[in-house]
């Protein structure tokens, strides 16, 4: 029988929503992340709407963005790691991500997905994680909460 | 400068296009989802796939903030009900229309609209241009339209030939300033005689059109525009 294979990156840019999925992802790649000594940058990006200029302070000023990436940088000690949190705005979350993926050159983008569904019962997968999956150059992992009762 | 655009049709797209690329801020306001997905894969996150004639819909495009809104739809209607909220619901310092029907560019100039294109008029003044079957052609309105720069080509057999400029009696508020002759630009001078083949440049308001073909053509009044 085979070794198991190693999942190997050495940079990977985490994306935070500010859900439940944060922690769980932030762990997960901690955890892998560690033997390889791999950079962690955690980004949450806050969308800045048509109506004001793409330079209005906005993130700077928001309580509950700090609160994401100190959330991730606490999660990731837990498992001996370190992160860098990048706080960006943009027009659009999902070009925000496939930039920084891009200027950093990392290898891995990891995006945590909530189990929605749409009024009518499709499941939702919002347009971030297909826009990623469409034009970030590296690796894309996709990481959905568990159905809970209330979800389904 | 932020320019808003709506309209992701062949206009819409080259303008906006060509909008970023001399680094102005554009958003393109294209109602039909497909199209617009296409716009945001070619040219980038600038699209916002609602109908920009809904006034919400407007205002989440940031037109209350755009310095130019361009309504570049392939309906008038709509690019005049865009113009019209745009100007006086978001206060835009200026908006642009483009104009299918020619019948409709003195209504939307009526309403407001700061500046109007329309590319049948320039298609028919470019035609007009090589087969002259009109003998004064509209080359550009100015102000918000009161005045206009028509072109006269004088063929034989126009009044005005082999006379001087200054013989020539012009109805009130409009005068000759240029004449081309062989492709040369020239001042006109009061003592200047025309002749055939001559392009005389005039400025006056449109209602001095007939009294000015009369002088410079002759015969019924007909004119096209180069707009």
């Amino acid at each position: 029988m085979s070794e198991p294979h190693q999942i190997v990156f050495r940079r990977a840019v985490i994306a935070l929503a500010g859900g439940p999925a944060d922690a769980r992802i932030v762990q997960l790649v901690s955890e892998l992340g560690r033997p390889v000594k791999a950079d962690i940058v955690a980004v949450h990006v806050v969308e800045i709407g048509w109506s004001l200029p793409l330079d209005a302070d906005i993130a700077g000023r928001s309580e509950e963005a700090q609160q994401i990436l100190d959330l991730a940088e606490a999660t990731a000690e837990e498992s001996k790691m370190r992160l860098e949190p990048i706080l960006l705005q943009a027009r659009d979350v999902g070009a925000a991500l496939v930039d920084e993926a891009t200027e950093r050159s990392a290898d891995l983008l990891v995006l945590g997905l909530p189990y929605r569904k749409r009024f009518g019962g499709d499941f939702a997968i919002g347009r971030t994680i297909p826009y990623v999956l469409k034009n970030a150059p590296c690796a894309v992992w996709v990481v959905r909460d568990p159905i809970t009762e209330e979800a389904s | 400068m932020f320019v808003l655009v709506v309209g992701g049709g062949k206009v819409g797209y080259y303008l906006a296009k060509e909008l970023i690329e001399s680094g102005h801020e554009v958003v393109v306001m294209e109602k039909d989802r497909a199209r617009a997905d296409q716009i945001a894969d070619e040219i980038g996150s600038i699209v916002v796939a609602h109908d920009g004639c809904e006034g919400k819909y407007l205002g989440q495009a940031g037109c209350a903030r755009a310095n130019i809104v361009a309504a570049v739809t392939g309906d008038d209607e709509d690019n005049l009900v865009i113009c019209q909220m745009a100007k006086h619901h978001f206060d835009v310092p200026r908006t642009i229309a483009r104009v299918n029907n020619p019948k409709n560019e003195d209504l939307f100039r009526h309403l407001g609209v700061d500046e109007i294109i329309s590319p049948t008029r320039m298609i028919l003044g470019a035609i007009e241009q090589d087969i002259p079957v009109h003998e004064l052609l509209h080359l550009a309105a100015l102000g918000e339209g009161e005045l206009e720069i028509i072109e006269a080509h004088l063929q034989s057999g126009s009044p005005a030939i082999g006379r001087a400029v200054g013989d020539i009696s012009m109805p009130q508020g409009c005068s000759l300033f240029a004449v081309v002759r062989d492709g040369i630009a020239t001042p006109l001078r009061p003592d200047m005689t025309l002749k055939v083949g001559d392009k005389v440049i005039a400025i006056g308001p449109s209602e001095c059109e007939a009294l000015l073909h009369e002088q410079l053509i002759g015969g019924d009044s007909e004119a096209v525009s180069a707009r």
